[in-house]
């Protein structure tokens, strides 16, 4: 595992980050150039300031890092405001738009929604944020408070995941759920819902982080789901509501799901995917990082292979992941065993063993020695059972270690 | 030039009208009166029996015969039918030869004529000649005059005589007496003797379960339906199940043929013995594939594969009233066209296999390379894939795009015939146990006359309907999944369908896996 307490020995691994970076060296130099700044007390204490950060949320151009700049500057909220309509600050595009935003009506917006804004240094503010470089100065929440939904663990992974990455993080995130813990996570599709999916039928809450507005749900077709997650768990952006969602909204939203977490894990993503980010800012952080593996040939094991390469911690089942974070559930594993001498029939005994890696029919019945028709028919039976899943005219073995 | 004294002023000869592949024997009658030189043609002819107009008489002056500078009536009769295609050219000819007493009348009510012609004189290959040989032998004509091409297609009915010439002064020789046709050879019919394949199932290495779902198909007649990446050998599985399909009756062969000849893809060589493979390209429409067209009406791609396959390669890209069209024929074995000049029905019993990526990039599910496309968009493509259509496509299964150990590894397959063989048995078993009902094979059965049909043992019973619990398995989908058990188990020679029967038919039912999940997830 690699951690914050590796880096503090000195032992610094190098990270996939590092590897893109080495022929692109422009490319994340705030790392190095960062200088600590915090967000002063006084900032968003008074009901003007709070006003104040409504609008600036809203900024089009205003990054986080260089509002925190303005912030240490000016110190509070309206302040900060004032001198951007004032144009001493940010863009003209952020000038326009500061005089042009009433912040009443986005106090009612939000009020309508059931949500509210939490400002850095209220109560309820995540102090895990402030370990970013560039924390939002404030959130919009919809649904439980976020210290309440602890301990938090991150679950990033590939959109276009494949049916064994999907299972894999239901199976986590449902050990998760049951073993207390709250998962973040985005509110994709793939990984991301299924592992709000399958915590939300564990009865567990979910924090679902999005890059759009809190009233936005993207992609419709999650509407449903983060509703639920909003009544149990909580909705998060640091966008007020309404911002639509946007490709360059995501990468920034993935640094909240790292900072909301304590530990993040990657179950599927292809090269150049978002989970890269995520879990490079964890590692920034010094949260820990785990990676679910996947074959050397397949292109969405790439990322987690990557990460266990440079140190991540492999994780092969819910057993695995809870024993690392410390978790503890009773009930779970029971009848986890694959249990082959269990099966009772020598067809299907001889096909579970021959199968290893995906394979067709016929090949799985050339290496058991068995007729196709055979062999046909015990998948079927196997599946059945939920021992094997069809992808693509390939078998394979489906998750079932504990 | 001389002026003609006339004998006679009415001629009359035998045409064949071809009507979706019925035959219609028609009176050509000519007359040649006073007037205004003129060529006119009544008794509703269609566009093609027009345009003979402007031909007949050039190819009747090439020929060194004389066309009466009068005005020449043609009727066609009866009326009622619409005549069409370029074979009324030759007995509007001769119809007017013998109205201007050129050609003796002695002959002509014996013989039945059809020919397109040229304008200098020569008898062109036609189409539908074989329906007109039937035609004509039907009327109880002593023989048919053809263009030489067309002789061996003439020459499949029965004791018909067939004069086939090479130009029209050749059959006036023959009507005068002056010219003799060669003596043709009719080659025999021997059942099974079919002509060497090009393509054979022993060709293909790995992808056994297609191939033994298309073993299955070919037995039960189930339709199929192929789901895979660019490159994953479903066309070259497809193309070879008319290998496997039992050998064609001689009735089934004169279908096929009559089709053919009628549509003008015959290509020369009389019977076609061969089940045809038809493959149409997915931007066709609807008439294209299920007959029409404006005038004279075709047969359609379905009639083209009548007795043999539809091979429908990215099916979800074809035009939607092509696809949903394709429900009578699936259900009734023929098709038919309605225009306002009246119904036409053209058989159409085929096997269908549809074959269609799994996703709108094509690599969904595959193991090298990422599919790229939304989930929603995956669902939609899959979708154009749903509805009536595929309630009729009995067997369905993903084929995988083999790496290139898998394909080293992997077995080449068993010869055709041998194949075959197995075919023929179980259709024998089915047809005995058919036998008195309207249905020849398995996946012809409803679904509660399936069940009845296919008792299963108590295993195969609960197999079944663990797969309905957890599977999803739906009422369609549990009736598909008896009827191909049955065919299986016809294959194995058992009368009652196990529990591995049952496994092995739950086993081609992939793209419904995919919806299912969709559901539940």
């Amino acid at each position: 595992m690699y951690t914050a307490s590796s880096r503090e020995t000195g032992r610094r691994l190098r990270r996939p980050s590092d590897l893109a970076r080495e022929d692109r060296v422009t490319r994340r130099s705030r790392v190095a150039t960062a200088i600590d700044l915090s967000w002063p007390q006084e900032f968003a204490r008074s009901h003007e300031d709070r006003q104040a950060l409504l609008v600036i949320l809203g900024l089009p151009s205003l990054t986080p890092r260089r509002l925190l700049e303005l912030a240490a500057e000016r110190k509070t909220a309206s302040s900060c405001l004032r001198a951007i309509k004032t144009g001493m600050a940010g863009s003209p595009l952020d000038r326009r738009h500061a005089s042009s935003v009433d912040p009443v009506s986005v106090a009612a917006r939000l009020e309508e929604i059931g949500g509210r804004l939490v400002a850095v240094h209220d109560s309820e503010y995540p102090l895990g944020l402030l370990d970013l470089v560039d924390p939002p100065a404030g959130l919009f929440v919809r649904g439980h408070a976020l210290p309440e939904l602890e301990p938090r663990v991150g679950m990033v992974g590939a959109r276009n995941c494949s049916p064994s990455g999907e299972e894999i993080a239901g199976k986590l995130a449902d050990a998760l759920a049951k073993a207390g813990a709250c998962v973040v996570s985005g509110g994709a599709r793939g990984i991301d819902a299924a592992a709000h999916k399958a915590a939300l039928r564990a009865g567990g809450p979910s924090v679902a982080v999005l890059g759009s507005g809190i009233d936005v749900p993207y992609p419709r077709e999650n509407a449903g789901m983060l509703k639920d997650v909003a009544a149990i768990g909580c909705l998060v952006s640091e966008y007020p509501p309404g911002t639509k969602a946007e490709p360059f909204r995501f990468p920034a939203r993935n640094r909240i799901i790292a900072g909301l977490s304590r530990a993040v894990v990657v179950v599927e993503g292809a090269g150049g995917s978002g989970s890269m980010i995520t879990a490079d800012h964890a590692l920034d952080l010094g949260r820990d990082v785990f990676a679910v593996p996947g074959a050397v040939s397949n292109p969405l094991a790439t990322i987690p292979l990557a990460l266990i390469r440079d140190g991540a911690a492999l994780i092969r089942g819910p057993a695995d992941l809870l024993g690392d974070l410390g978790l503890h559930i009773g009930a779970l594993f029971e009848d986890g065993g694959t249990g082959l001498t269990a099966l009772g029939d020598p067809a299907l005994e001889a096909v579970m063993s021959v199968l290893t890696v995906p394979a067709p029919p016929d090949a799985l019945a050339a290496s058991a020695g068995l007729p196709l028709p055979e062999v046909v028919s015990a998948l079927v039976q196997l599946e059945l059972m939920g021992l094997v899943r069809e992808v693509g005219g390939r078998f394979e073995r489906r998750a079932t270690r504990p | 030039m001389a002026v003609l004294t006339l004998g006679r002023v009415y001629g009359c000869v035998f045409g064949v009208a071809v009507v979706g592949v019925k035959g219609h024997l028609i009176t050509v009658e000519a007359h040649v009166g006073r007037g205004l030189p003129a060529l006119v043609v009544t008794g509703l002819p269609g566009a093609g029996v027009q345009d003979a107009r402007e031909r007949v008489r050039p190819a009747v002056e090439s020929s060194g015969l004389q066309w009466p500078l009068r005005r020449v009536v043609v009727n066609l009769s009866p009326a009622g039918v619409r005549k069409d295609g370029p074979g009324f050219d030759l007995p509007v000819a001769l119809g007017v030869l013998a109205a201007s007493a050129q050609i003796p009348a002695t002959k002509l009510s014996r013989y039945a004529f059809s020919s397109e012609l040229s304008l200098k004189g020569e008898l062109v290959p036609t189409a539908g000649i074989l329906t007109v040989a039937m035609a004509a032998s039907e009327a109880g004509l002593d023989g048919v005059v053809v263009p030489q091409a067309n002789t061996a297609e003439a020459g499949l009915v029965e004791g018909l005589a067939v004069i086939a010439a090479p130009d029209l002064a050749s059959v006036v020789g023959f009507l005068r007496g002056t010219w003799t046709p060669e003596p043709g050879v009719k080659p025999p019919f021997q059942p099974g003797a079919e002509k060497r394949r090009d393509v054979d199932f022993a060709e293909v290495r790995g992808q056994g379960v297609a191939r033994r779902a298309l073993e299955i198909a070919a037995t039960g007649g189930h339709n199929v339906l192929m789901v895979g990446p660019p490159g994953a050998g479903k066309t070259m599985v497809a193309r070879r199940l008319p290998t496997i399909l039992p050998a064609m009756t001689r009735q089934e062969a004169l279908e096929v043929t009559r089709l053919h000849s009628v549509a003008g893809i015959l290509s020369g060589g009389g019977l076609v013995e061969t089940r045809p493979f038809r493959s149409p390209h997915h931007s066709i429409s609807s008439a294209g594939m299920l007959g029409g067209g404006s005038g004279f009406l075709r047969p359609g791609e379905v009639s083209l594969a009548h007795n043999g396959v539809l091979f429908l390669d990215g099916v979800t890209e074809f035009r939607r009233d092509a696809l949903e069209g394709l429900r009578q024929p699936l259900e009734d074995g023929r098709v038919v066209v309605v225009r306002s000049s009246g119904a036409v029905e053209f058989p159409a019993r085929f096997a269908l296999i549809a074959a269609s990526n799994p996703c709108p990039c094509g690599y969904k599910g595959d193991q090298r390379r990422s599919c790229r496309c939304l989930p929603n968009r995956v669902l939609a493509y899959r979708q154009r894939l749903s509805g009536p259509m595929l309630d009729r496509v009995d067997i369905q299964l993903s084929v995988p795009r083999l790496t290139r150990a898998e394909l080293l590894g992997s077995e080449s397959g068993e010869l055709s015939v041998r194949i075959r063989d197995r075919v023929e048995l179980a259709r024998e078993r089915q047809r005995q146990r058919l036998a008195g009902t309207p249905w020849a094979c398995n996946a012809q059965m409803p679904g509660a006359f399936a069940r009845k049909l296919a008792p299963l043992t108590d295993r195969a019973e609960s197999l079944l309907s663990q797969a309905v619990e957890n599977l999803g398995l739906s009422g369609r989908g549990f009736d598909r999944a008896i009827k191909v058990a049955r065919t299986i188990a016809d294959l194995a020679g058992h009368e009652r369908v196990s529990a591995e029967h049952v496994g092995e038919a739950l086993g081609y039912r992939t793209p419904a896996r995919a919806e299912e999940l969709a559901q539940v997830g």
